[in-house]
């Protein structure tokens, strides 16, 4: 049972880490436009999406079972992206936040701005216990490796 | 040593994620909560219907009032430039008060946030800024007018009002506004301070009656002057 819930959650954290990673860049770009300001000003909130993603990638090349094997990590995961693109879904489409009407450029720029910090905090510490459980795999196999020796 | 510190690190690692966790859960459903709080319709069948009756007798109280005076009939001592200046700016009011912009509000059914935030948008625009202001207010800085009877009177009475209604909707709009930014409430704390929709909607009611009754006042000082002139 553990093995296919940490399946699926692996399988999808691919996918809502890319809808996530779309939906922000979508109102982040439209926020720009609107601000009229360069698109390198929004580099430093997608940075830790492409890191987090290459460090995915790693992970998958080099089946890295302490992050793979992980159902508490890949749960984690799903559940943050699955925030930012409620968060980024709301922005666009819950007219019932009047700014979104009362601005009249279709997203909530407002209550997505607010949300930006947040999104940083989660996807950083994604990163760091990914990289912290990657030392963890490597330590647990050279153990094993001394034991059998 | 070297295994210490990694079991060390895997603890601030779960640790993290943790926190992480927790952030997240916290954030995702406070999303629905807060989706579901601005989705929020409140029933105002018997509370628009009440409404409705009593706005209608003022504005019966206000045509029958200002009907009292026909220039070309009119044989008294009165500035007729100041009776007819005040009798078109009533009229004026009336006609947006009648209008069906104004009126839909007090036909619906049942009303969510944006019917709130609206309706206080509405109020400020066509009831405040062009008939209050725009009518009202400019009555009393008509120098024919002034000549009228007690209009010191009614002058300090009026201007006193409409101070206080032209601010009474700031703060609906606001709190409507705000409510973009989301945080942690519960239906019952909800209950006891301020139900957005609801309480935003009867907020901009009350103003509306107050605005109406102001009107009624100064055409039942027009209709004792007409006819005690």
């Amino acid at each position: 049972m553990k093995k296919i819930f940490n399946g699926l959650f692996y399988f999808f954290k691919f996918i809502l880490l890319i809808a996530a990673f779309g939906l922000t860049l979508f109102v982040l770009i439209r926020m720009n436009v609107r601000l009229e300001k360069n698109m390198i000003s929004i580099l430093p909130e997608l940075i830790p999406f492409v890191i987090l993603l290459i460090i995915f990638i790693i992970n998958m090349a080099f089946k890295q079972v302490g992050v793979i094997k992980n159902l508490f990590y890949n749960l984690t995961c799903c559940l943050v992206f699955a925030t930012i693109i409620c968060v980024a879904l709301r922005a666009v489409f819950d007219t019932n936040m009047v700014l979104n009407e009362k601005y009249g450029y279709g997203i909530d720029f407002n209550f997505f701005d607010n949300f930006i910090a947040y999104i940083k905090i989660m996807l950083y510490g994604l990163l760091i216990a990914n990289i912290l459980f990657m030392f963890r795999e490597k330590d647990d196999i050279k153990s094993n490796e001394l034991n059998e020796v | 040593m070297k295994k210490i510190l990694l079991d060390y690190a895997n603890t601030f690692a779960y640790t993290v994620i943790g926190l992480v966790f927790g952030l997240a859960f916290f954030l995702l459903f406070i999303n629905f909560y807060h989706m579901q709080e601005l989705d929020t319709r409140v029933d105002v069948v018997s509370y628009n219907a009440n409404n409705k009756t009593q706005v209608e007798e003022k504005i019966a109280i206000i045509k029958n009032n200002i009907s009292v005076y026909n220039q070309t009939a009119y044989n008294g001592p009165l500035n007729i430039y100041g009776l007819n200046t005040v009798q078109i700016k009533l009229q004026n009011c009336l006609e947006i008060l009648e209008s069906e912009e104004m009126m839909r509000y007090l036909e619906l059914t049942e009303i969510g946030i944006k019917d709130s935030y609206h309706f206080s948008l509405d109020f400020k625009n066509k009831i405040l800024n062009d008939c209050l202001v725009m009518q009202i207010k400019s009555i009393f800085n008509t120098d024919t007018v002034a000549t009228l009877p007690n209009f010191n009177v009614i002058k300090p009475y009026v201007e006193l009002n409409l101070d206080t209604l032209l601010g009474s909707v700031d703060y609906i709009q606001s709190n409507i506004e705000n409510s973009d930014h989301y945080h942690f409430n519960t239906d019952n704390n909800r209950a006891n301070f301020f139900n957005l929709v609801d309480d935003s909607y009867a907020g901009v009611m009350n103003n509306y009656q107050s605005s109406l009754d102001l009107m009624v006042e100064v055409s039942n000082w027009y209709r004792s002057i007409v006819i005690g002139g």
